[in-house]
């Protein structure tokens, strides 16, 4: 398969011409992706009819948009007010909420704008150009290699908890178990829904992501009269244009981490089933194992809000690769594109590059002009909307409650799940007030489900050999780098302590 | 005067709070295991993994606690959970509101529910104060959502009384 630069640029200035389609999904998916609970594949579902109804072509440049928007529009009340609007959001909080409570939200959003705009433009350019090689990473990786790539991102939590490692590896494995709630894949026997039927399903991630972030969140914040604290609401007051403006300008001199971090949202994005939510932690964690300041990071580090931001939007234009090169979809947007291309009679696949170049360009080319017009649009916005923080804890409190519950019965309008997403509240309550973190949970929920799936496809091609795990070259290799990215920060971390107590004496932490 | 004994002792850690997760996703794992014995094997294998390495990751955790304890230097008090103790009336009266929308949304439906709930909840945690602002706030937002969302978008909101009426009249 060969790219063919004249029908690449042709495709770039025809696209320009669907600026209309383009504009109006941007800012549908800047809000829904703000607002837990309407994720882009919920909205697309929501529009079906609408875009069934649009020619095809179009019909996938208004989803594209909205999908690259919407991952942007997460990052925003992650930031803001700590609740990310979509899972992939879960780690820009980590960084983002920090630079909000010291006043410098307007600063953060600037910097997750440009971060994302950027990561997500160079890696659909970078898609583009590499379609016919990323795509062929699908087929290396297997059940085995899958069940590796989970317990990698279930090591992260370690490392992202890095106050304590044992602390990060109970809220994740708990996350995990939440996640096995539910009938097994292959005998469809109910385990662990404590006799409710709506479980049988697993658990659905909506109600826990609504739980875990807002409701907790909401309760957390009624000690004090304002999510800020005596700095960031003086900083707040005076906050003008400057402050964008310092923001771009941090984001753009650390224009590298912004490049390597999007690169590993585009590999993870190609995989299929890995997501936003993986990507932005491994990059977060990547990011922190390779800073010289990885004590900074939890703290408001500028760094640690790039990278999951870069991987996040980098995943986009990832997920899109094997739906368009060998037709399995990347992620739960990507299948209902497929759905509506199937709709229209096309069939993905390589012939598409042949036959259709405008519809198999089209999606990466709509995707690079959204975040093109993306950074114009909303740049300026990030001023009015870093005044929300300022907002009593009062008024807010009970808003997030309300509205993210409501958020949490949308998907499966089940009264059941505003239930459970109060219960994931209590759980991410407790855990924000003892030291757990509430992400580690959650990335452990969204994992549960895809780890035992790969396990049981593993385990039945292997004929219930359990040694299959190490059965694999790749996967192995993928071992031996999980090991080392878990000992790796707690070796440095070790010798960080030891040169501070040569240096002055004791160290307080002790161990 | 402080007495300057005291301020050189150091704080005690209260690991109270701190265990609650790790006791609860213990007793979650035990009751997960009885849900999968009599399962095939494949069904059971990942779950044993996982839930194995949990309850390695808790043991240990239980260890660290128990020697800090005998050190004397953590006990076994909520600390944090409920720390600072004059807001816990005020979160269980959220709590009780919350469970009360969730338990009403269903027949009073999403714009009534939320405008009561919001009235409320606003005015317990403003102690009463500005009720003009928190009435016109509680009645604009929980308009605005019925607007926005199940009126605009059409989203499947919890639909009541008004929902009904908005749909005969529009």
């Amino acid at each position: 398969m060969e790219i063919d630069w004249g029908i690449f640029l042709e495709q770039f200035a025809r696209t320009f011409t669907f600026w209309w389609v383009i504009l109006p999904a941007i800012f549908l998916g800047l809000i829904v992706g703000a607002i837990p609970g309407f994720s882009a594949a919920n909205t697309i579902i929501i529009l079906l009819p609408l875009t069934l109804a649009m020619d095809p072509e179009v019909g996938l440049i208004f989803m594209v948009a909205l999908y690259a928007s919407s991952r942007l529009g997460a990052g925003i009340p992650a930031i803001l007010v700590n609740i990310p609007g979509t899972a992939g959001a879960a780690a820009t909080p980590l960084d983002g909420y920090p630079m909000t409570r010291n006043g410098r939200a307007q600063q953060a959003l600037a910097i997750s704008f440009v971060s994302s705009v950027f990561g997500g433009l160079l890696t659909t350019l970078i898609a583009l150009a590499a379609l016919p090689w990323l795509s062929q990473v699908a087929y290396y990786l297997h059940s085995v290699e899958m069940i590796v790539i989970m317990i990698f991102g279930i090591s992260l939590i370690a490392t992202i908890a890095a106050k304590d490692t044992l602390k990060g590896l109970i809220a994740g494995f708990f996350g995990l178990m939440i996640g096995y709630i539910g009938a097994d894949v292959v005998y469809e026997t109910p385990r662990g829904t404590f006799g409710f039927l709506e479980l049988y399903d697993k658990v659905p991630l909506i109600p826990a992501l609504v739980g875990l972030f807002a409701i907790s969140e909401a309760f957390a914040v009624l000690e004090g009269e304002s999510i800020l604290n005596k700095r960031g609401q003086a900083a707040i007051q005076k906050a003008g244009w400057g402050e964008t403006i310092e923001g771009v300008r941090e984001a753009l001199s650390r224009w590298w981490h912004i490049v390597w971090t999007s690169l590993i949202g585009l590999v993870i994005g190609v995989v299929p089933g890995a997501g936003a939510a993986i990507a932005s932690f491994v990059a977060y964690q990547q990011s922190k194992t390779f800073s010289k300041t990885p004590e900074l990071y939890g703290t408001g580090h500028i760094e640690g809000l790039i990278a999951p931001e870069s991987a996040n939007n980098g995943v986009t234009s990832g997920t899109l690769i094997p739906l368009l090169v060998i037709g399995v979809p990347g992620g739960a947007t990507a299948a209902i594109m497929a759905v509506v291309l199937t709709y229209h009679g096309i069939t993905v696949g390589p012939d598409l590059f042949i036959n259709q170049p405008n519809l198999a360009y089209g999606p990466f080319t709509a995707m690079a002009v959204t975040y093109g017009l993306m950074i114009f649009t909303i740049l300026p916005l990030a001023r009015y909307m870093s005044r929300i923080t300022v907002v009593s804890t009062v008024y807010m409190a009970p808003i997030i409650i309300s509205f993210t519950l409501v958020g949490a019965f949308v998907p499966r309008a089940y009264v059941f799940d505003m239930y459970l997403a109060l219960i994931f509240g209590i759980i991410g309550y407790i855990a924000r007030k003892t030291g757990y973190h509430v992400a580690a949970i959650l990335i452990g929920v969204i994992l549960g489900p895809l780890l035992e799936q790969y396990f049981l496809r593993a385990l039945r091609i292997s004929e219930g050999d359990l040694m299959v795990v190490f059965s694999s070259t790749i996967g192995n290799i993928l071992w031996v780098l999980l090991v080392i990215s878990l000992f790796v920060p707690a070796l440095a971390d070790w010798r960080r302590k030891r040169k501070k107590a040569a240096e002055g004496g004791y160290d307080v932490e002790g161990c | 005067m402080a007495d300057p004994t005291s301020e050189d002792k150091p704080k005690k850690k209260h690991l109270g709070g701190e265990l609650v997760i790790p006791v609860g996703a213990l007793l979650f794992t035990g009751y997960y295991f009885t849900t999968i014995i009599d399962v095939p094997f494949s069904a059971q294998v990942s779950a044993f993994f996982v839930g194995s390495i949990l309850i390695f990751c808790v043991i240990l955790l239980l260890i660290r606690s128990f020697f800090e304890i005998r050190r004397g230097e953590a006990d076994l008090k909520l600390g944090s959970l409920i720390a600072p103790t004059s807001y816990v009336p005020k979160r269980l009266i959220m709590l009780a509101l919350t469970l009360s929308y969730i338990f009403l949304i269903q027949w009073g439906g999403f714009t009534i529910t939320t405008f009561v709930f919001l009235l409320l909840s606003m005015l317990t945690l403003n102690e009463g104060r500005r009720k003009g602002l928190i009435l016109f706030l509680a009645a604009s937002l929980a308009l605005g959502g019925w607007l926005l969302f199940i009126f605009a978008f059409e989203t499947r909101f919890p639909e009541g009384p008004f929902e009904i009426l908005m749909k005969g009249v529009l």
